[in-house]
């Protein structure tokens, strides 16, 4: 599996919605599943697929789908 | 839930609460939660199931002290508890009280909370407290219909002021929760399918309590008629299949499938009383300790040490687990002002490695 489709995939769980969301409008709380509660799962998936351990300052930062590749990139995550 | 962006504190503590319960098979085991906190009985309605005793008057002159709050929240903090719910009583009651509680607990840590039967709960107020950086309030309904919650309110217009309250807290951007509370009585009932629809039509959350024989409602007669059975149950994990939005302390709230059983929070979620006196949930009156005599991580161990409290349980003591409901939850007189001690129900058998683990010279 590529990066962008792990991450994608990572978006999809923690949401529970289709790929078709995904993309530069998909920012903290556009959508319901984006709210707190879906914030830490997301981060928990994007963990566990990359195997990481992200800083908190990152996870405060991580506020849309496009940050958030910004985000993984200092993790040695390319897109 | 508030933007976390904002609360960066409260996000870490968020995010640990997080990591240790999916690390811990999806159960909360003994990692802290929230303080739920009464720090004044006084009330303004006379609910007939009250579990606090305010229609009575039951010590409605008491107040926590603020040097008190503001340590409680200090220590609240440093145990990495994220969740604050203030509680009476009726705390819109007395609003300058309130603010100044407000702003000693400091509330960009927690995602701070208040639980309100919403007679006061109008524009201005709504305001006043997003502008305190209040994240969410609950407000209690009884019933769909109108006239059945004002009778249970005890005054007329209840109902009518609730719901418009929760409108009011939605309009400012604080999260508004339904407060419902299911029992025998009422599991069944068209009443609570409307009330969950109503939530969830309008963009609520759902906090759903389960009825408990305690309070106004202690008496050993009438727990068949509120004490949820099998069927019951199972109602209520449709509910939260079908609704999607109801969430309630005992579930897992980051459970997708709606399923997970975080377990019961007894003194995951510690009740203060506006006497200090730490109870292990507000509605299981066994006391561990006193804030201004222990610390709250003291009183947190002592209260861990207790096997029923810290083993995993599924069931919801208090209103749910017949055989501790009978034993330690049916004393004559039990109440949050005059709690069991702990110290003198449980045995060495009812300690986790046989031992009463009370610190030598506090005092229980």
């Amino acid at each position: 599996m590529s990066n962008k489709q792990k991450f994608n995939k990572a978006f999809m769980t923690a949401f529970d919605i289709e790929e078709s969301i995904l993309g530069s409008d998909l920012k903290y709380e556009s959508i319901q599943e984006w709210d707190s509660i879906g914030h830490m799962q997301l981060i928990a998936e994007l963990e566990d697929s990359f195997e990481i351990s992200m800083e908190m300052d990152d996870i405060i930062d991580f506020s849309s789908y496009e940050k958030g590749k910004e985000i993984l990139v200092k993790y040695n995550i390319e897109f | 839930m508030p933007s976390l962006i904002d609360k960066p504190r409260l996000m870490e503590k968020l995010k640990s609460f997080h990591d240790y319960v999916r690390k811990n098979n999806g159960q909360i085991g003994t990692k802290q939660r929230g303080i739920d906190l009464n720090f004044n009985n006084a009330c303004n309605l006379t609910c007939k199931y009250c579990f606090t005793n305010s229609p009575v008057g039951d010590h409605a002159k008491e107040t926590l002290d603020l040097d008190m709050v503001a340590s409680i929240a200090d220590q609240a903090d440093e145990l990495g508890i994220f969740e604050f719910d203030l509680q009476g009583g009726e705390l819109l009651l007395r609003p300058d009280l309130l603010f100044q509680v407000l702003e000693a607990i400091q509330p960009e840590r927690f995602y701070l909370y208040l639980t309100t039967n919403g007679y006061f709960l109008d524009k201005e107020m709504a305001q006043r407290l997003a502008d305190a950086k209040v994240g969410r309030v609950s407000v209690s309904i009884d019933s769909f219909d109108e006239k059945t919650h004002d009778d249970i309110r005890g005054r007329k217009d209840s109902w009518r002021r609730a719901m418009e309250g929760l409108k009011n807290v939605q309009e400012v951007g604080i999260d508004p929760y339904l407060n419902i509370t299911v029992g025998h009585y009422n599991a069944d009932s068209e009443d609570i399918n409307m009330l969950c629809q109503y939530s969830d039509d309008n963009n609520y959350t759902t906090l759903l309590n389960v009825a408990v024989p305690s309070g106004m409602w202690l008496k050993i007669d009438k727990m068949k008629e509120v004490i949820v059975d099998e069927n019951d149950k199972k109602k209520l994990i449709a509910l939260r299949k079908k609704h999607k939005n109801i969430l309630r302390n005992l579930w897992n709230p980051f459970d997708k499938n709606y399923e997970g059983v975080l377990g019961c929070n007894t003194v995951n979620r510690m009740y203060i009383t506006p006497l200090g006196d730490v109870l292990v949930c507000p509605y299981v009156h066994i006391k561990i300790g006193n804030v201004y005599e222990q610390s709250l991580k003291e009183i947190r161990d002592y209260g861990f040490s207790i096997k029923h409290f810290s083993e995993y349980s599924s069931l919801c003591l208090a209103g749910e687990k017949t055989e501790f409901i009978q034993k330690y939850m049916s004393i004559d007189g039990q109440s949050i002002f005059n709690p069991v001690i702990a110290k003198e129900i449980f045995s060495e058998e009812d300690y986790v490695d046989g031992k009463n683990q009370t610190p030598i010279g506090v005092i229980v």
